[in-house]
């Protein structure tokens, strides 16, 4: 039987705090469900109080059928060993969510990745606009409405010559008059 | 009092001493570094948004090119975050198998970060002996897996194949010449003043806010915080042998390069005890039809520790046959920006590449 004490202390303690839903997942891992404007309190709480002081990670997943982005703050306390994911859902339109690079420098990063590719906003957050996009003016592209084909096919244009997709080496062998021995043309596009 | 002209300095992306496709902004007076920031963006190919284009099993293709040098970890913490989603059980055999590649995996990265440490510090010769050693372990991985550096070799549910006849005693044989190798690199590089003194008492990660810093791995233990996956959590078979997880004092660029010396003499340790004790059996749990195969609705956060540090895939399913959302942590996140822009201020110019090489950063986990 696995004994999972620690993890319900540290859940029952976060509840009661905040007031909050959660559950224990497995052994070593808690999940917290919060509105978003007491995400970064019940981080404070569990970093200044509850020793979780290390930010593994914050994942982003866009859940375009809700109308919602998922945030999932990943806390790791080095002395429990437990992860807990604090979740949150916020709305897809005008996106915001509560800067917390003031509790952990490294959420800076994170924050100008998800305002760069999610278009999510936090207020207050200092840092090169541009992130890992140069000259970007489309819609954030992790978005899942973002249509990479269309885009491809709108920004990208074959090279001269390459508009039938043809076989280059298929090509250049008619040519020049070179036989492609059978092993070599199965690989081929015809 | 004369104030000194502050100029800006870009080292990166096309310079021989940046550990990939990175730009690191200086702004200097004389050689001091005043403040640094990092720019990224010159390798996205949107592998994240690939991923989720594909089935279950297609992106392991895209996986591996998270980390050129090291990409083993990648494939194992995705297949162990598929596994958690699915409840799939994966035969002991297969677990020390895993283990053995990824103490091989370790040893080569190690091996060529031999090279980029020594080699920022002018010692050419040390890298040109690592990169041919890193050689032997590819040959083992090429024998094992048909490819030298991506292998896409861990599949969820166990290994693609297993041990190929005669592979366990060139294994050992490899480990021993390794190992007999490594007093010759003591001699050049950690006996050699040049690198002492180039390496101690810079790139310094303070004690008490290394883990706040979200600092992991070698770079962590190096502060002597003694962290590591595979003992706090462990997985494949590292609960079932016997190894130590050495730490250093000072958080230098030195005592990194100790710690790494030290996991390497533990890697070949591990890489003997599980070719010695793995059961005979099953190496793999055969998944269903890749084009049908759907995985439980939910998410898992898996973590693995890799030759830089913690890598985490936060993996998320909606119960089709492609992930909703594979969110990439690689230890170069934190240690490729924030760590790095701190530790940065105050450096000479001349050891930026030096205590980023120290760092294990490797760019295309930051822009994924």
């Amino acid at each position: 039987m696995v004994n999972l004490d620690k993890e319900n202390k540290i859940l029952e303690t976060i509840k009661t705090t905040f007031n909050v839903e959660g559950r224990v997942i497995r052994k070593n891992r808690v999940e917290i469900n919060a509105k978003k404007d007491i995400v970064s309190s019940i981080l404070l709480f569990a970093k200044n109080q509850q020793g979780y002081i290390h930010l593994n990670h914050i994942a982003c997943v866009d859940w375009l059928e809700k109308g919602k982005f998922e945030l999932s703050y990943i806390i790791w306390s080095p002395t429990d060993k437990i992860t807990i994911f604090v979740k949150t859902l916020i709305d897809r339109e005008k996106a915001e969510m509560e800067n917390i690079d003031n509790i952990w420098d490294q959420a800076n990063t994170y924050e100008r990745e998800f305002r760069e590719m999610y278009g999510i906003q936090f207020p207050g957050l200092v840092g090169d606009f541009e992130f890992i996009l140069e000259d970007w003016d489309e819609m954030p592209p992790m978005r899942r409405d973002f249509d990479t084909n269309a885009y491809a096919e709108k920004t990208f244009y074959q090279r001269p010559g390459r508009e039938d997709a043809k076989d280059v080496r298929e090509e250049l062998t008619k040519q020049s008059g070179e036989v492609i021995p059978d092993f070599a043309k199965k690989y081929s596009r015809e | 009092m004369v104030r000194e002209k502050e100029t800006t300095l870009y080292i990166g992306p096309q310079h021989p001493g940046i550990t990939g496709n990175m730009m690191v902004k200086l702004k200097v007076t004389g050689d001091t570094i005043v403040s640094a920031s990092t720019h990224v963006g010159y390798l996205h190919r949107a592998f994240e948004k690939l991923i989720e284009r594909r089935n279950w099993l297609q992106s392991f293709t895209i996986l591996c090119r998270f980390c050129v040098p090291e990409p083993d970890p990648m494939e194992l913490t995705y297949a162990r975050a598929v596994e958690e989603l699915e409840g799939r059980e994966v035969p002991e055999r297969a677990e020390y198998i895993r283990t053995i590649v990824m103490e091989l995996a370790r040893i080569q990265a190690f091996l060529l970060w031999y090279g980029g440490q020594s080699g920022s510090a002018g010692l050419y010769l040390v890298g040109q002996w690592s990169v041919g050693d890193r050689n032997y372990v590819l040959d083992l991985f090429e024998d094992l897996t048909g490819g030298r550096i991506y292998h896409m070799y861990i599949w969820p549910g166990g290994v693609r194949r297993d041990l190929p006849k005669g592979w366990k005693d060139k294994a050992l044989k490899t480990m021993d010449y390794l190992e007999k190798r490594l007093d010759d690199y003591d001699k050049t590089l950690f006996d050699n003043t040049i690198f002492q003194k180039r390496a101690q008492g810079i790139g310094v990660i303070p004690k008490d806010k290394a883990i706040e810093w979200g600092v992991v791995g070698a770079p962590l233990r190096g502060t002597g915080i003694k962290h590591d996956v595979r003992i706090d959590e462990p997985y494949c078979a590292y609960d079932k042998l016997d190894f130590i997880v050495p730490t250093q004092e000072g958080g230098d660029v030195w005592a990194r390069a100790l710690v790494r010396r030290q996991e390497i003499r533990q890697s070949i340790s591990i890489i003997r005890q599980a070719l010695d004790k793995m059961p005979e059996g099953d190496f793999y749990n055969k998944v269903p039809n890749p084009m049908k195969w759907t995985v439980p609705a939910g998410y898992a956060w898996a973590k693995t520790e890799s030759v830089r540090g913690e890598v985490g895939f936060y993996v998320e399913s909606d119960g089709s046959n492609k992930p909703r959302r594979v969110h990439v942590k690689g230890a170069a996140y934190t240690h490729g920006v924030t760590v790095l822009e701190k530790i940065l201020k105050g450096q000479n110019i001349a050891d930026v590449s030096f205590i980023l090489n120290s760092l294990g950063v490797c760019p295309p986990e930051i822009e994924r």
